[in-house]
């Protein structure tokens, strides 16, 4: 879990283009949206993209987006349990 | 058309900003030459806030930064308009976009190349970063792209006087279109950079930029200076365009004998500059003449940049070295902007200094 939340903070960081941030400085638990990390819409379909692209998985239900989303955690949480074999 | 007939306002350049090869006269020695003539660009966290700087391409800061720059000039803080020319577009996150299409085999596409391939994206970020909610139009009609936007909001200027409108013109090059262009053999690759590449007249040279002007048709104390008239010719005979350019300057009311400084946007290229070479040495003979693509490079909105030059010699009252191919000595009053792009599309500004009292 610690090397899957390590690696999600670098693939964001680069994903989304946040030159400001070094993966330090993303909190395991710091909400990404809103208050957080600031991100946007667009940002959530561009971390959708990630899963998908990176690790093959998918968000069947878009009312599970802002849960899912929620922290790198609650992402690597949802990679884990949802990763294809 | 010309602006100041009918007993209509002028339009006032009250404000300019360009990001360009070339910046001032001291570049023309120091610039380092090359295949590509490629902007100087400015630190953009000076002018753009890091949070909205991060998702934008090159081109897009290119032009919203130019825009910027033009509005923090003439301190109008928010524009009652936005009337953006490209002829390029959006190229880099168009082709970001296409080759993900191929790679990823047209699945899990990322969202924000997509969204900013459009060649409206510019105007549009522009007018996000500045919560402006006003007119908001982009151009794309290849070289006459700029023109076309800089026609739009002189006539809403004209129509309001009060207004301030923000027009520019914005084009880059890319790896991937330096290299198209390269395969056709299009541009010259040895990076020669002077006002002898006119007088060789074998090549072109592949440039970019942008250049934005804050217009309002109430005059200040500040102004840069006015803008006389605009007019695009398409493919024109010789005597077309020499006609032409007698009765546009005559719809301003002058002749061609008062106009003190042609910019004239020979390319490099022989054959494209003959028409637009001969008529400024047989119809502006008294004129100081100039060249520009020496400095910026060919590229579909050329013209914003030799505006934003012409505008410059107007306000500092004299051509900086490195342009003037014939110095007639002149205090310049009215500069003309005379652009050809590869022979085909022809244009004509006509910029005029806020001290001419004729």
């Amino acid at each position: 879990m610690e090397q899957l939340m390590a690696d999600l903070k670098r693939q964001i960081i680069e994903a989304l283009n946040l030159k400001h941030l070094t993966p330090a400085e993303i909190g395991d638990d710091q909400p990404l949206f809103g208050e957080g990390l600031g991100l946007d819409s667009i940002d959530a379909l561009e971390l959708i993209v990630l899963l998908q692209q990176q690790y093959k998985v998918k968000i069947d239900n878009p009312q599970d987006g802002p849960k899912i989303f929620r922290s790198v955690r609650t992402i690597a949480e949802f990679i884990t349990a949802h990763k294809p074999a | 058309m010309t602006t100041t007939g009918n007993n209509t306002p002028r339009v006032y350049i009250r404000g300019m900003g360009s990001i360009a090869p070339w910046r001032s006269a001291e570049d023309l020695a120091t610039a380092p030459a090359g295949a590509r003539l490629v902007c100087q660009e400015p630190v953009y966290e000076e002018w753009i806030d890091a949070r909205q700087l991060r998702r934008m391409s090159r081109v897009i800061r290119l032009g919203v930064t130019a825009g910027m720059m033009a509005l923090r000039e003439a301190q109008v803080p928010m524009p009652g308009g936005i009337v953006m020319g490209t002829g390029y577009g959006c190229m880099e996150d168009t082709g970001s976009f296409m080759t993900k299409m191929v790679t990823l085999r047209e699945e899990a596409l990322n969202p924000t190349p997509f969204i900013q391939s459009t060649h409206n994206t510019i105007g549009s970020q522009l007018a996000l970063l500045l919560g402006c909610q006003a007119y908001n139009q982009t151009f794309t009609q290849g070289a006459f792209s700029f023109e076309h936007a800089l026609l739009d909001a002189v006539l809403h200027v004209k129509e309001d006087p009060s207004r301030t409108l923000l027009a520019g013109g914005v084009d880059e090059i890319t790896d991937i279109s330096h290299a198209l262009w390269k395969r056709f053999g299009v541009f010259r690759e040895d990076g020669v950079r002077s006002l002898g590449m006119f007088k060789e007249g074998s090549g072109v040279l592949h440039g970019e930029g942008a250049a934005c002007f804050l217009l309002t048709g109430a005059p200040s104390a500040t102004d840069v200076a006015t803008v006389e008239g605009i007019e695009t010719l398409y493919k024109p005979s010789q005597g077309v365009l020499q006609r032409r350019v007698e009765q546009f300057l005559a719809s301003a009311g002058i002749t061609a004998a008062d106009v003190d400084v042609v910019l004239a946007g020979a390319g490099g290229a022989s054959q494209d500059d003959a028409l637009l070479v001969e008529l400024c040495r047989t119809s502006f003979g008294g004129s100081s003449r100039g060249f520009y693509k020496h400095l910026c490079g060919e590229y579909p909105v050329a013209t914003a940049f030799a505006c934003w030059l012409g505008a410059d010699i107007l306000r500092a009252g004299r051509v900086p070295q490195g342009v003037l191919q014939v110095d007639a000595g002149r205090t310049p009053r009215y500069v003309l902007v005379f652009n050809q792009y590869f022979g085909t599309h022809y244009s004509l500004v006509l910029l005029r200094s806020c001290h001419a009292t004729a």
